[in-house]
């Protein structure tokens, strides 16, 4: 296995160790988290460094606080021990995330928020075609004000031009994309600031499927470069 | 409920040790003097945090509370090999707080999921990658000029807006951009050092 090549930028990554990030950011960061044991470190050291600018908080603010200390002692007595952690199980070879049909299981915390499989047939109505081989997934969601939906690609078929007055960002869920950039496998994160030109294009024999995740409105061109 | 009188509590340079002694003895015993010392040391910032990121006071002591509760519950689950005694209790914190203060849950991958991919699957080469990129980052954090680290401490943990951090600092906003734009450029680079 291959980790991924392509990570979030570190102000999304510091931002979601220090909970700055809201909640659709977080979510495309979270679902990175799973497929990047590297990110995962990057995280935990950022989390690290806020527990310092935590601990660096005054500690001499006692109004009130042994009184509240008073008060918990009925909680304490009331709350059950939970049960002993179990220690993480390491998964057989033969169910490490693959689901019945055979393809990938989309990690959590995504894989809670989409319908049951990701790569229904195009013409079930789950999709919506915009262009030859180009779909978008009816399932959407906003979350803290970024529109998260499923973008798919089959292969060769190219993302038509489309104009987006905020930031972008795709995370790599199955097959692979590329753009002028590079290409982008299972687990990558692409990350197109807003009025750039970026061009994207399936790249493997399996449609390529996307989280898709827009801060503000996503505008399709046509041939002549004017909204469709 | 028994306190810790102040002479319990050893110098700054033992908190470590003396943190993680007090939730192994919550954890084991059930020990309510040591939690009375967790809480006594930790409470404070909690309240301190939750005030400086929007709360009320009663909001806030709701947030002690509900953090310190889990701390008690929770303590079994602690692992020193993870993250400092503080870093667990903010991240206890922090996830209180979003969900109280903002409505959210924080989307957070499940170490249990066989989706996962475990750090067992990078190759070797990989693995020595992740330990030194991983120490490129300590370093980078490490060595961020001072007044970077005050720009990000202040955005990130404190969640102020350029504008604000402009004001509370008396910097020009051009000079909090830079300096934001800076540190985080400084930190990026330790990834680009793996290479």
């Amino acid at each position: 296995m291959t980790l991924p090549l392509h990570h979030p930028d570190d102000q999304f990554l510091i931002g979601y160790a220090s909970g700055q990030e809201r909640a659709g950011k977080s979510l495309l960061v979270a679902t990175h988290l799973a497929y990047c044991p590297d990110c995962r470190r990057r995280v935990a050291s950022y989390e690290a460094l806020c527990g310092n600018w935590f601990e660096e908080l005054p500690c001499n603010d006692h109004d009130g606080l042994d009184a509240l200390l008073d008060r918990m002692d009925g909680l304490l007595t009331a709350a059950r021990a939970p049960a002993e952690a179990k220690p993480s199980q390491p998964v057989a070879a033969n169910q490490s995330g693959i689901d019945p049909a055979g393809g990938r299981l989309v990690p959590e915390p995504l894989r809670g928020w989409l319908p049951e499989a990701i790569d229904t047939p195009t013409d079930d109505g789950s999709w919506r075609e915009i262009s030859k081989g180009v779909w978008l997934s009816g399932w959407e969601r906003t979350l803290s004000g970024t529109t998260i939906c499923l973008l798919r690609m089959a292969s060769g078929a190219p993302v038509p031009a489309h104009r987006h007055t905020a930031d972008e960002l795709l995370l790599v869920l199955q097959g692979a994309f590329s753009d002028e950039y590079g290409s982008y496998a299972l687990g990558d994160v692409a990350q197109y600031v807003a009025d750039t030109d970026h061009h994207a294009q399936g790249a493997s024999e399996e449609d390529c499927i996307c989280l898709f995740l827009l801060d503000g409105e996503l505008i399709f061109l046509d041939e002549a470069g004017n909204p469709a | 409920m028994p306190r810790p009188s102040d002479q319990d509590r050893p110098s700054q340079s033992l908190d470590a040790d003396w943190l993680e002694t007090l939730v192994g003895a919550v954890a084991r015993d059930r020990d309510r003097t040591a939690f009375a010392a967790l809480f006594r040391h930790f409470a404070p910032k909690i309240l301190h945090y939750c005030l400086k990121l929007g709360a009320d006071r009663s909001t806030a002591e709701e947030l002690v509370q509900d953090v310190m509760l889990t701390v008690w519950l929770k303590a079994g689950s602690f692992d020193p090999a993870q993250a400092t005694v503080g870093t667990w209790v903010f991240t206890i914190a922090r996830n209180r707080r979003i969900d109280r203060l903002r409505k959210e849950i924080r989307p957070a991958p499940d170490p249990e999921d066989p989706a996962m991919t475990p750090q067992s699957h990078a190759t070797p080469e990989e693995s020595a990658q992740l330990v030194q990129s991983s120490r490129h980052l300590q370093d980078a954090i490490g060595s961020l000029a001072a007044n970077q680290s005050e720009v990000l401490r202040r955005s990130y943990f404190l969640e102020q807006t350029h504008e604000e951090i402009a004001e509370d600092t008396d910097v020009p906003l051009g000079t909090v951009k830079t300096r934001l734009r800076l540190a985080l450029g400084h930190l990026k680079r330790s990834l680009g050092d793996k290479a």
